[in-house]
């Protein structure tokens, strides 16, 4: 050994001081990034005495909430269960919407860069507007109910789906596609045996997360008039009947929960 | 470093380890280790050498209580570490171990990671803000010097190659400060070039600070190589103890092929 | 194989197709039958009709002209209710990180410290997950009074929730040979942890806590709805003025926030990622 063990440590050991010391830069950053945040929490009246004030009063209006009113149940099966096919419809009115688009968004399908663009521009403006002001404009146009709900569900996660759609099929493996325009098959050919069967997995995963998500969203859409559970969970709440908000509370709780276990075990069935 | 050194493999006595009967079996169907006594010296380069299967990385993983032995006892310079009152912390400070799949914590530096073998020696709340001393830096680096990486020690353990990145095992390892380092298949992953560079730092090191070394190996000419002390496993038994040249193509033979329990009944 | 033996695992293999054939179709039929069946009864439930969705276009056209064209003078007075947004879904988002650290490593089973704490946790963090955000902030305003605190809080829960699961989800799923090596070190379990554990998990973390972000600011613009601070506020508020122009002109920032959050946070996940 030419150069001995300590001389070898003692520069490493310098150069880390060295690379320690102008940790004063990350310093001047960090307070940057503490005071954006401290002017944040002010602009939400967000103090941390509010804060732990508000966790018992908060924590007492949940055990206000318990036992939950059973008897509610019968006025609340059926909106509930409401709220499933509006999510389901949802979903099959999104994949209609999203499936084209996100056809026409992706570079390996659609070679034109204008159309392109164009798709994707719409799969933005639907995914951008909220779900809820879909409602209100659906509301607008077939009346109260749980069919607007479906449409403006369709329309938002149609955005979200077709983007997902796109990325799906642009990640997809080169290969196949090569072999048949080799082969001289029309480009509708080389989606529907090239593309489209490497991309299914991916869509139905998708379509099964949103789904989830989807239910989730359609307990709130009622509150606008567009069906599902979010109509009696207004009310109660605006009526301080908390007992029944906490028998809605739980049977969303159950319904996510069902449909979890279920879209894991259609998952795993799948591959 | 890259030629194999000729060591002077002088005898050690004095016993460091201490292997009595030492059985493990899993649901009690599954005999791993069926009785082994082995004595370890003091400073030795022992291999433990095997077939897959045969158990050693169950013996190697019970002497460092990751894996609890069914029944049996090993004693590590006479005090008895099968016990329920030992200290776990206190005996693995004792026991580095090198593994075959370096285990290194691929996004941290080479530094942290070999900073990672001091953690028996820290407290807890020193450690939640990645702090260490500067005694502990010192002790790292030079682990890693003398394994030749600390030219590395700042990047990222997976922007190394695989016998840099066991090199740097070893010098985690080393900066545990043991007694004795085991090692666990250590080059299976590793093409013959490197696998025998990576033997001959293992080797060249502990030797320069008196560590013992315990490793298992399933290649026979590495064994051959750089083996002090061979202790031959098949199927849960010790069927050999001896030197390299003990070591016979017959008793390879009976350490690959044969099955300890039918010899037993044949009488050897 | 002689060319007889060669014939004939060919013709088994042609008659295997068709019952493998036989089969699937079967399966697809029966599938397919219990997929139409539920959704033609969803469908009448929610009373699906194109008909009415058709007949209904000319109210939406309506609709959609009382919006334009948007009154651009009332950008101005968005700007603090934009801000105001943005920072119920950093604080919102920043509280669920706080929350998440140590909810994910209770909610995993290979570093919780007892399995019904497992248990327990992962049941708050489902029912965490499965309200939605509105109704955390409809309830908040009652529990704290109107304003953007509520929704900060409202956030937050539901973030935590979906954060939280998520890591621990990845922590279950890490490298066991680095945890190991940790062991054999002499560390002790919060040192396994640190060191072995959280570093494999950092960036899915890190990119995950972005999505959030973009998440809770789409979720952000529509809290003002039930009160809880924000542009859905201002939404409402023109839309029981009936100054339905000055409404097109929050859809429209909204849509630009969205626009906007979504290519930044974007960016940065790929950053880390």
């Amino acid at each position: 050994m030419s150069i001995s063990i300590e001389a070898k440590t003692q520069s490493v050991f310098d150069e880390l001081a060295a690379r320690q010391t102008w940790r004063f830069k990350h310093i001047v950053i960090i307070a940057l990034v503490v005071a954006f945040l401290v002017w944040c929490a002010d602009g939400v009246n967000l103090r941390p005495r509010e804060v732990f004030n508000a966790v018992p009063i908060i924590g007492d209006y949940f055990a206000r909430m318990w036992p939950p009113k059973w008897g509610f149940v019968e006025q609340i099966w059926k909106p509930s269960l409401e709220t499933l096919y509006v999510a389901l419809w949802g979903n099959v009115l999104a994949t209609i919407v999203g499936l084209p688009l996100g056809l026409l968004a992706a570079s390996s399908v659609n070679h034109s860069s204008v159309l392109r663009s164009g798709a994707m521009g719409v799969l933005n403006v639907f995914r951008s507007i909220s779900e809820l002001i879909w409602a209100i404009l659906f509301v607008a146009a077939v009346g109260l109910g749980p069919f607007p709900g479906a449409l403006a569900l369709g329309m938002n996660y149609g955005g979200i789906l077709g983007r997902l759609y796109a990325e799906a099929i642009e990640n997809v493996d080169k290969g196949p596609i090569e072999a048949m325009e080799a082969t001289g098959a029309s480009r509708l050919q080389v989606v529907l045996f090239a593309i489209l069967p490497q991309a299914l997995p991916q869509f139905v995963t998708y379509n099964l997360y949103w789904f989830e998500v989807g239910v989730r969203s359609a307990t709130v859409l009622g509150m606008v008039g567009a069906g599902g559970i979010g109509f009696e969970l207004i009310t109660s709440i605006r009526l301080f009947e908390w007992r029944e908000v906490g028998l809605i509370l739980l049977f969303i709780l159950g319904m996510v929960t069902i449909i979890d276990h279920a879209s894991t075990f259609i998952r795993s069935r799948l591959y | 470093m890259d030629q194999p050194m000729l060591m002077p493999n002088t005898t050690k006595t004095k016993t460091i380890l201490s292997v009595q009967d030492l059985t493990k079996s899993y649901g009690g169907a599954i005999h791993a280790l069926r009785g082994i006594n082995v004595d370890v010296h003091e400073g030795e380069f022992l291999v433990i050498l095997g077939p897959s299967g045969a158990g050693k990385s169950t013996l190697l993983r019970c002497l460092n209580r990751l894996v609890e032995p069914t029944s049996g006892k090993i004693l590590h310079n006479g005090e008895e570490i099968t016990g329920k009152r030992v200290n776990l912390r206190a005996l693995r400070q004792e026991f580095g171990m090198v593994f075959q799949q370096f285990n290194l914590v691929k996004r941290l530096s080479v530094l942290t990671n070999v900073l990672t073998g001091r953690l028996g020696y820290r407290s807890t709340w020193r450690s939640l803000f990645y702090n260490f001393s500067k005694e502990d830096k010192k002790i790292a680096i030079e682990s890693l010097a003398r394994v030749n990486m600390e030219h590395k020690a700042f990047q990222r353990a997976d922007t190394l190659s695989g016998g840099e990145q066991q090199r740097v095992a070893i010098a985690r390892a080393l900066a545990q400060q043991p007694t004795i380092i085991l090692a666990d298949e250590p080059v299976a992953s590793l093409d013959p070039k490197i696998a025998r560079q990576v033997l001959n730092y293992l080797k060249q090191v502990t030797h320069e600070l008196g560590i013992t070394v315990i490793c298992n190996l399933h290649q026979v000419e590495y064994t051959r190589e750089f083996a002090e002390r061979i202790v031959g496993m098949s199927r849960g038994k010790v069927v050999f103890e001896g030197t390299a040249e003990d070591l016979t193509d017959e008793i390879l033979h009976r350490i690959y092929y044969k099955d300890p329990d039918e010899e037993e009944k044949n009488g050897k | 194989m002689t060319s007889a033996t060669f014939e004939s695992a060919v013709q088994a293999t042609l008659q295997r197709e068709v019952q493998v054939r036989l089969r699937r179709y079967l399966k697809l039929a029966i599938y397919g039958a219990i997929a139409v069946a539920a959704l033609w009864y969803a469908a009448v439930q929610i009373k699906l009709s194109f008909g009415a969705l058709i007949s209904g276009v000319p109210f939406m056209w309506d609709f959609i002209t009382r919006l334009f064209p948007p009154d651009f003078s009332y950008l101005s007075v968005l700007g603090n209710a934009t801000i105001e947004t943005i920072q119920i879904a950093i604080w919102g988002t920043l509280l669920a990180i706080l929350l998440s650290i140590p909810l994910s490593f209770l909610g995993a089973r290979n570093t919780t410290p007892h399995i019904i704490v497992f248990h327990l946790t992962r049941l708050l963090l489902n029912s965490l997950r499965a309200i939605n955000e509105l109704v955390f902030a409809l309830i908040f305003v009652s529990a704290v009074g109107l304003g953007p605190f509520a929704g900060v809080l409202a956030v937050a829960l539901h973030a935590t929730g979906m954060l939280a699961k998520f890591c621990a989800e990845e922590i279950e799923g890490v490298d066991k040979g680095q945890v190991e090596a940790q062991m054999a070190a002499g560390a002790t379990r919060m040192q396994v942890i640190l060191f072995g554990v959280t570093p494999q998990i950092i960036p899915q973390f890190i990119g995950y806590a972005i999505y959030r972000l973009d998440v809770s600011i789409r979720s952000a613009t529509v809290l003002g709805f039930v009160g809880a601070g924000g542009l859905g506020f201002s939404l409402i508020q023109t839309m029981k003025l009936f100054k339905y122009h000055q409404t097109a002109t929050c859809i429209f920032v909204i849509f630009l926030l969205v626009l906007v959050s979504d290519w930044i946070c974007g960016k940065l996940r790929r950053k880390v990622i």
